[in-house]
C-alpha cells in the first residue's frame, strides 16, 4: 500500500552555514535521483523527520531545473531543527512529499517576476529565482528585494553577491539594524520599492517573510497599484500530516498544506482564522 | 434493498454470529445509564439501544493513540501494524453514526487516502440499530436521523421482533450464512414500521436551525457570541474527543530504551492552546474565543463549503459531556439572534 506517511530516506550531501542558527542541506534520495522520483515544482515543500526527534515541513530551497539535488534552509528554532543542526554530510534522514501546490511558474512567463523577502522568506522564493533565472529568456525583468533584521541574518551570501553582478537581474538589499561594516541599505524592506521601477500591470510579486513584513509589503504593493491576483505568497502554519488530513493548518475550508502554501493575496484576504 | 424480520429471541444468536466476520464491538452499561462501546464476548452485555457511548464509533478506525512507526535512526522506519485493526463488527450504529461514517469517508478517503483509515474502514461491518430521541437528539435538523444506506445490516426494533433491513452484499452474505434466523417480512411488519418513523418523528424536542448556516455565520463572525462563549469555555477538548466526526490528529516522536525511535499519532483538538502554534512560537490562534469560533465554523461553514454538507450529526455527545454546559443548539440559537 502506498502510504503516505512512511517517510524515505534521504542522505545529507552538504551542509552550508548560512548565519549563526541557520543552516542549507543539500540532499540526495537514498531510492533514486531527485528527477526520476521527486518530481517538485517550486513552492512545495518536503516534510522532513529526524526519527525520535520529530517532523516538520520546510520549503524546498531548490528548483527542478537543478534536479541534482535537494536543497532546504532551515534555522534552529526548536527540538527537530536542533536535530537536523547536529547531522552532517553522510547522516540520513526522513523525507515525505514533495506537499502542496507550489508556484505556478507558467503563470510567470513573459511577465516581469519581483520578488520581496524577508529574512528566512528567501529559502521559500528561492527555487523559483533559480527556475526563473535558469530559463531566464521566457521572463521579463526579474527584480529580487531582500530585508534581513542585520547583516549577519541576510542567507546566501555568495548567491546574493552573484547575483549582484548579474546585469540580467535587479537586486537590491536592506537590513533593519547595520552592523559595523555594513554600506548598505538601513530600513524595512518596503524602502526598497522607491530604489527600482516596479510596473505593477506586467509584474507578478512573490512575498515571502514573518507574517508583520507580508501584512506591510502586501499594504504597500496594492497602494502601489499591483492586483490582488499579482500578489502571491506562500504561508506558514502549524502542520503534521502535509496531506488535509490531521487539520492543523486548515483556515476555513482551505489546507494550507494541501490547498497551499502559494496563495494569491485575494486568496489570502477570504481567508480568516 | 431486501427486507426481513427477526424475533427478539434470536436476537442474541444472531449477534453471536456476528463473531464470525471480525471482532465484535457493540455498547455496554458501564454505570447506570453510561454506556461505553466494547470490544464483547457476551453477547448478552450488547446494549444496541443505548443512545450515545461516551467514545463515538471512530476510535474503530483510528485509535486515540497508535503507533505508526518504529524503527533506528538512519534506518527506514517500520509500521508495526498498531493502526490496523482486521475484520471489525460494529453493532448497534445509530442512523446518526452511519451517516458521521460517510463524514469521515469524505475527509480521510477524498484527495489523499489515509491509509490507516482505508483499511480498517474496508474491514468493517456495520450493523445498525433504531433508536429513539432524548432531549439532546437534533438529528432531525440534520437529516441524520434515519439512514438510506452505508450499513451492512439495520435492525429497527418493532413489538417482539426486528426488521432488518439488508443493506449491502456483505449483509446478505450474513444473512445467508444464518437462514435460520430470519423469516420474511409481512405486511403487519411493514405497518408498524411506518407507525414507528411516524411517532419517532414526533419525538424530536431539540432542533437546530440550519437554514443558510454556512452564510449567516460568515456574516456574523466578529459577533459578540464568541467572546461570550469563549470565556465560557474551558477548551478541554472534551466535545472534540466525543464527537464522531472530530478527527484533528497530533503526531509526535518519542524516544524508547535502545536508542528506538516511535512515531506515535494522537487525536487532537482545535481547541488546545498550542493547536496553531508554529516554530518559533507564534500562535495563530492564542484567543480561546478565536479556537472556539473556529471549531464551530470548520463544523457548519467550512465543510459545507468542502463537501457540502456539516461535519455534525446532531448525536448530543457535545451537550452531554461539556462540563460548563455550552450546548451547540443554543450556541447556534444565539449566534442567529433567537435568543
Amino acid at each position: 500500500m502506498d502510504d503516505l506517511y512512511l517517510p524515505r530516506l534521504a542522505r545529507i550531501a552538504e551542509v552550508r552555514d548560512e548565519t549563526p542558527d541557520t543552516r542549507t542541506f543539500v540532499l540526495q534520495l537514498r531510492d533514486g535521483s531527485v528527477a526520476d522520483t521527486l518530481p517538485f515544482v517550486p513552492g512545495q515543500f518536503l516534510e522532513l523527520s529526524v526519527f525520535g526527534c520529530g517532523e516538520a515541513p520546510f520549503c524546498i530551497a531548490s528548483s527542478p531545473t537543478r534536479p541534482q539535488a535537494l536543497e532546504v534552509t532551515v534555522r534552529r528554532t526548536g527540538q527537530l531543527t536542533d536535530a537536523l543542526h547536529t547531522l552532517g554530510p553522510g547522516d540520513e534522514i526522513g523525507l515525505r512529499g514533495p506537499c502542496g501546490n507550489g508556484f505556478d511558474v507558467a503563470a510567470a512567463r513573459g511577465k516581469d517576476v519581483v520578488f520581496v523577502a524577508g529574512g528566512i522568506g528567501l529559502p521559500p522564493l528561492r527555487g523559483l529565482i533559480w527556475n526563473v533565472l535558469d530559463e531566464r529568456e521566457s521572463f521579463g525583468r526579474v527584480t529580487v528585494l531582500y530585508g534581513a533584521r542585520t547583516p549577519s541574518d541576510l542567507v546566501y551570501k555568495n548567491e546574493l553577491a552573484d547575483w549582484g553582478r548579474r546585469d540580467d537581474l535587479e537586486l537590491l538589499v536592506t537590513v533593519d539594524r547595520a552592523e559595523p561594516g555594513w554600506e548598505g541599505n538601513v530600513g524595512m524592506v518596503p524602502i526598497l520599492f522607491d530604489m527600482t521601477e516596479l510596473q505593477p500591470a506586467s509584474s507578478l510579486v512573490y512575498v515571502c517573510g514573518p507574517p508583520i513584513m507580508i501584512r506591510f509589503v502586501v499594504q504597500d504593493l496594492l497602494m502601489r497599484g499591483f492586483g490582488e491576483d499579482a500578489v502571491i505568497s506562500t504561508l506558514e502554519r502549524m502542520m503534521q500530516c502535509g496531506v488535509g488530513k490531521c487539520n492543523h493548518c486548515a483556515i476555513g475550508h482551505r489546507y494550507i498544506c494541501r490547498d497551499g502554501p502559494v496563495f494569491s493575496y485575494r486568496q489570502i484576504r477570504e481567508m480568516v482564522e | 434493498m431486501q427486507t426481513l424480520r427477526l424475533s427478539d429471541h434470536l436476537l442474541p444468536e444472531f449477534v453471536e454470529s456476528l463473531k464470525a466476520w471480525g471482532t465484535l464491538w457493540a455498547p455496554v452499561e458501564r454505570a447506570p445509564g453510561v454506556f461505553d462501546l466494547e470490544v464483547i464476548d457476551d453477547v448478552r452485555r450488547a446494549r444496541p439501544d443505548a443512545l450515545r457511548t461516551i467514545l463515538p464509533f471512530k476510535k474503530l478506525l483510528l485509535k486515540p493513540r497508535f503507533t505508526m512507526l518504529t524503527g533506528r535512526l538512519g534506518e527506514i522506519p517500520e509500521d508495526p501494524g498498531e493502526g490496523r485493526h482486521g475484520p471489525q463488527v460494529f453493532f448497534g450504529a445509530h442512523a446518526c453514526d452511519i451517516h458521521a461514517l460517510r463524514i469521515l469517508d469524505l475527509l480521510h478517503l477524498s484527495n489523499f487516502q489515509d491509509s490507516y483509515y482505508l483499511e480498517n474502514r474496508k474491514n468493517l461491518m456495520v450493523v445498525g440499530y433504531g433508536c429513539w430521541p432524548d432531549e439532546r437528539c437534533f438529528c432531525a435538523s440534520l437529516d441524520t436521523s434515519t439512514a438510506d444506506d452505508g450499513f451492512d445490516l439495520f435492525l429497527t426494533p418493532l413489538e417482539g421482533r426486528m426488521l432488518v433491513s439488508v443493506g449491502s452484499s456483505l449483509g446478505d452474505d450474513v444473512v445467508r450464512a444464518n437462514p435460520h434466523l430470519f423469516e420474511p417480512a409481512t405486511r403487519q411488519d411493514t405497518r408498524e414500521y411506518m407507525e414507528r418513523l411516524g411517532a419517532r418523528r414526533k419525538a424530536f424536542t431539540l432542533s437546530l436551525d440550519v437554514t443558510d448556516l454556512p452564510y449567516v455565520l460568515e456574516l456574523k463572525r466578529e459577533d459578540p457570541v464568541w467572546r461570550e462563549i469563549g470565556a465560557r469555555c474551558l477548551c478541554c477538548g472534551s466535545c472534540s474527543m466525543v464527537c464522531p466526526t472530530c478527527s484533528c490528529f497530533n503526531v509526535v516522536d518519542e524516544l524508547v530504551p535502545q536508542s528506538v525511535g516511535q512515531r506515535v499519532r494522537l487525536w487532537d483538538s482545535c481547541l488546545f492552546r498550542d493547536y496553531a502554534v508554529v516554530a518559533g512560537g507564534h500562535n495563530f490562534r492564542a484567543d480561546r474565543a478565536d479556537r472556539v469560533r473556529n471549531r464551530y465554523y470548520h463544523k457548519q461553514e467550512a465543510f459545507v463549503r468542502e463537501f457540502g454538507v456539516p461535519s455534525c450529526v446532531g448525536c448530543g455527545r457535545c451537550i452531554e459531556n461539556c462540563p460548563t454546559g455550552i450546548n451547540v443548539v443554543e450556541v447556534f440559537g444565539h449566534v442567529r439572534g433567537d435568543l
